[in-house]
């Protein structure tokens, strides 16, 4: 009984106890709040790192055959209405589309000098994606891309000269002044936001777009530079920078024909039901079908066949990942130093209390018991200061981005540049597991190093301790 | 009559029992000695060689006896007093309480022997000075019973240490801590927490060493009053020639060892 009772006795008549509790106070408090921000900021990459990209991307390596299982050679299959079919068939598929992706040079004051000046970022290596617009508004974000609000320009504040459409079940139509012309009508494009930015682009402009295309037909591997003008007619906005700076739409078709193909589609989209409990399930059965009928190799040959988003966005993902167990490491060091502090009290109040121990020992407490009373003195110091900690995480993470903008509005510069980044909140998500591990690691620590003091305290001489004045 | 002090004696023929060849003092009961010790020998590195501080002490303590061991400074008698009240362990010899071998027992049972069967009163007190003073009575208390078992008892002890504070003059000091409270108020709380469990051995350090002469005349009127009631064996260090009158018996040490028993006429 007189170890609880003691150690609260101790705990409050001494003040000094109370900077160890801070101690664990403060550590885990940032620890939940920094990695409830990093999960936040996690997450909320996560939604942006998506951008445009579908919840699974097929890209068939269009080889002349497929070895099946019972080894046959099978032809390879390109008719992506039959694949097409076949996916939708699927009762975890929401919605599929075929996609045809190729990739340019953007010269927007005409092809030559886009070409001749290397070294600076004046080239810039395009990403030209063919849709079918219906179908890409089901499978991808691209229709909430074209409604979503103009980004602020970077550095000057300015918006986008260029508009969104401004039909959006049929953004590719061109302007009507340019229509007036003699000259036949350019292809109509969508520019990302960031690209238009970049470039300086407005609406109705005409740009040039150079490239290399292959020609599958001819015996020689015979390689034909393309290049054509096509004209701005809106901007979309995803929420990937990347994709805004590199990203080019146009009909499906006006992409084959500038490329001079007869293969539409490069790939297929997938949009799933339920992407985080299905996605495994869905690409292990199309992906197994598809290639029984002669579309993939068999599964997990080629792995760039089908992936899924985050296949594409592994680096990055994986990179916030890393960041946000880096930072728990380092936060972990500050609770190592709370854990010294604690020590540290301990240590002085047992040399300070020798005389009490050799009392309690007079009145029959056995060393045991001595040592149970100074752990507990580090048991409350870590359960109240990890439970105060928590709690002014947990709080500080739902509140985290109203406290950072009064913080910004009181010392009068920002803390978190909203710019930089593509959200202009700072996301913080609280797991309750992850608080509780937290808290959990703390009260070990802190127990950890009391031990050391608290086995002092109990190995004294009664003898000695009661001499001691 | 002389305890037989010159010399150890074989500590395997003591099985807790009275030490075979002493003697009791005249007009006493033969009862079992509550506290007893045999050959106790007591050294203490110094440098490389050992300084012996007991050189082989057999003492007995009957229930209800008053001892007063006295002695010039450095003869041992607080060295023997830790050693009696299980605080140090003898280098040789052996330490009786109510018939049992205490250091052959685990340091749990001796602890709880020390707990339930010896109070102390020190010359200095000893309370915790973050406790009040019903908390400092109620100690031994809180250490012997676990937080349950306190609980449910805890009335009762509360009880107990109150009415034997208020019979000793301190009920209005009950919530007071230590430092608020002065030497003679402060040594009955420790005579209240040294009786709360009815242990039958009290030892007492020069328990009026620290007090003036009239604080500590009350003091020690409590101390043999509860004494007396209660049948206590008391064993008490003191340099006091007076207040070793009023005990039975009257122990002398000198250079580690019992040098004169008052049951023989004291040396002048």
């Amino acid at each position: 009984m007189f170890r609880t009772f003691l150690s609260l006795r101790y705990l409050k008549a001494r003040k000094t106890n109370w900077i160890g509790m801070a101690g664990i106070l403060v550590a885990v408090g940032a620890l939940v709040l920094i990695l409830s921000i990093m999960a936040g900021f996690l997450e909320e990459s996560r939604r942006t790192l998506r951008g445009n990209l579908a919840d699974l991307v097929i890209q068939p390596s269009f080889q002349s055959s497929v070895l099946q299982e019972n080894g046959d050679w099978v032809p390879m299959q390109t008719d992506v209405e039959r694949m097409l079919e076949i996916i939708r068939e699927d009762p975890g598929v929401a919605a599929a589309t075929p996609q045809l992706q190729w990739y340019g040079i953007f010269a927007p004051d005409g092809g030559e000098s886009a070409l001749e000046k290397p070294m600076q970022d004046a080239i810039q290596l395009i990403e030209l994606v063919g849709i079918d617009v219906e179908g890409e508004g089901e499978a991808t974000d691209f229709r909430e891309s074209l409604e979503t609000e103009f980004g602020k320009k970077p550095g000057l504040g300015k918006h986008c000269n260029v508009g969104r459409p401004a039909d959006l079940d049929d953004p590719f139509v061109n302007l009507r002044e340019i229509r007036q012309r003699r000259t036949r009508p350019k292809v109509p494009i969508l520019v990302g936001e960031q690209l238009a930015y970049l470039w300086g682009l407005r609406r109705g402009q005409e740009v040039s777009l150079v490239t290399a295309t292959y020609d599958e037909n001819s015996s020689k591997l015979n390689e034909t530079a393309a290049n054509a003008r096509f004209q701005v007619v809106g901007s979309f906005r995803s929420k990937d920078n990347e994709t805004d700076s590199r990203r080019i739409y146009m009909d499906r078709r006006a992409l084959a024909d500038f490329l001079q193909r007869d293969r539409l589609w490069s790939a297929v989209l997938v949009k799933l039901n339920d992407y985080k409990r299905d996605k495994d399930a869905v690409r292990a059965r199309l992906w197994s079908k598809l290639h029984a009928e002669g579309f993939l190799s068999a599964p997990g040959i080629r792995i760039n066949e089908f992936r899924t988003w985050e296949d594409f966005r592994a680096t990055l993902l994986a990179a916030i990942q890393n960041e946000k167990a880096l930072m728990g490491i380092m936060l972990s060091l500050v609770l190592v130093v709370a854990g010294f502090t604690v020590f540290a009290l301990l240590s002085m109040m047992v040399t300070e209390k020798r005389r009490d121990i050799g009392i309690l020992c007079a009145l029959g407490a056995t060393p045991r018991g001595v040592l149970a009373l100074f752990l507990m003195i580090g048991l409350w110091e870590a359960v109240i200061g990890s439970a105060f900690g928590a709690l002014v995480g947990v709080l500080g993470a739902y509140n985290i981005d109203a406290i950072e903008r009064k913080l910004s509005s009181t010392f009068g510069f920002q803390i978190f540049n909203r710019d930089i980044y593509l959200f202009d909140y700072i996301p913080a998500e609280v797991s309750v597991s992850g608080v509780a591990w937290i808290v959990g690691g703390a009260v070990f620590s802190t127990l950890l190093f009391a031990a050391i003091p608290a086995w002092r305290a109990s190995r004294l001489d009664p003898v000695e301790a009661l001499r001691h004045e | 009559m002389t305890l037989p002090s010159d010399g150890p004696i074989p500590t395997g023929s003591l099985p807790g029992g009275p030490i075979p060849g002493s003697t009791v003092p005249s007009g006493q009961l033969r009862t079992e000695p509550v506290l007893a010790c045999a050959g106790v020998r007591r050294s203490f590195p110094v440098g490389e060689r050992r300084l012996e501080i007991l050189h082989g002490i057999n003492l007995e303590l009957r229930a209800g006896e008053r001892l007063a061991l006295m002695g010039t400074s450095g003869a041992g008698k607080t060295t023997l007093l830790h050693i009696l009240g299980l605080l140090d362990r003898p280098t040789e010899g052996s330490v009786y309480v109510a018939g049992q071998d205490a250091w052959s027992l685990s340091a749990r049972r001796r602890a709880n022997l020390r707990n339930e069967k010896i109070g102390f009163v020190f010359q200095f007190y000893h309370l915790l000075p973050e406790l009040s003073a019903l908390e400092n009575a109620v100690l031994p208390a809180m250490i012997k019973l676990s937080r349950r078992a306190f609980r449910s008892n805890r009335a009762e002890f509360l009880d107990r240490a109150t009415t034997m504070l208020t019979r000793f003059g301190l009920a209005d000091r009950l919530g007071h801590r230590p430092s608020q409270l002065s030497g003679g108020e402060q040594q009955r709380i420790a005579i209240a927490r040294a009786l709360l469990l009815d242990p039958p051995i009290l030892i007492a350090d020069e328990p009026t060493g620290n007090l003036d002469r009239g604080t500590g005349e009350k003091v020690l009127e409590i101390l043999l009053d509860e004494q007396s009631e209660r049948g206590v064996a008391l064993m008490l260090v003191t340099h006091d020639e007076r207040l070793a009158k009023r005990c039975e018996r009257v122990l002398y040490m000198e250079d580690g060892l019992i040098q004169a028993d008052s049951s023989a006429p004291i040396p002048t």
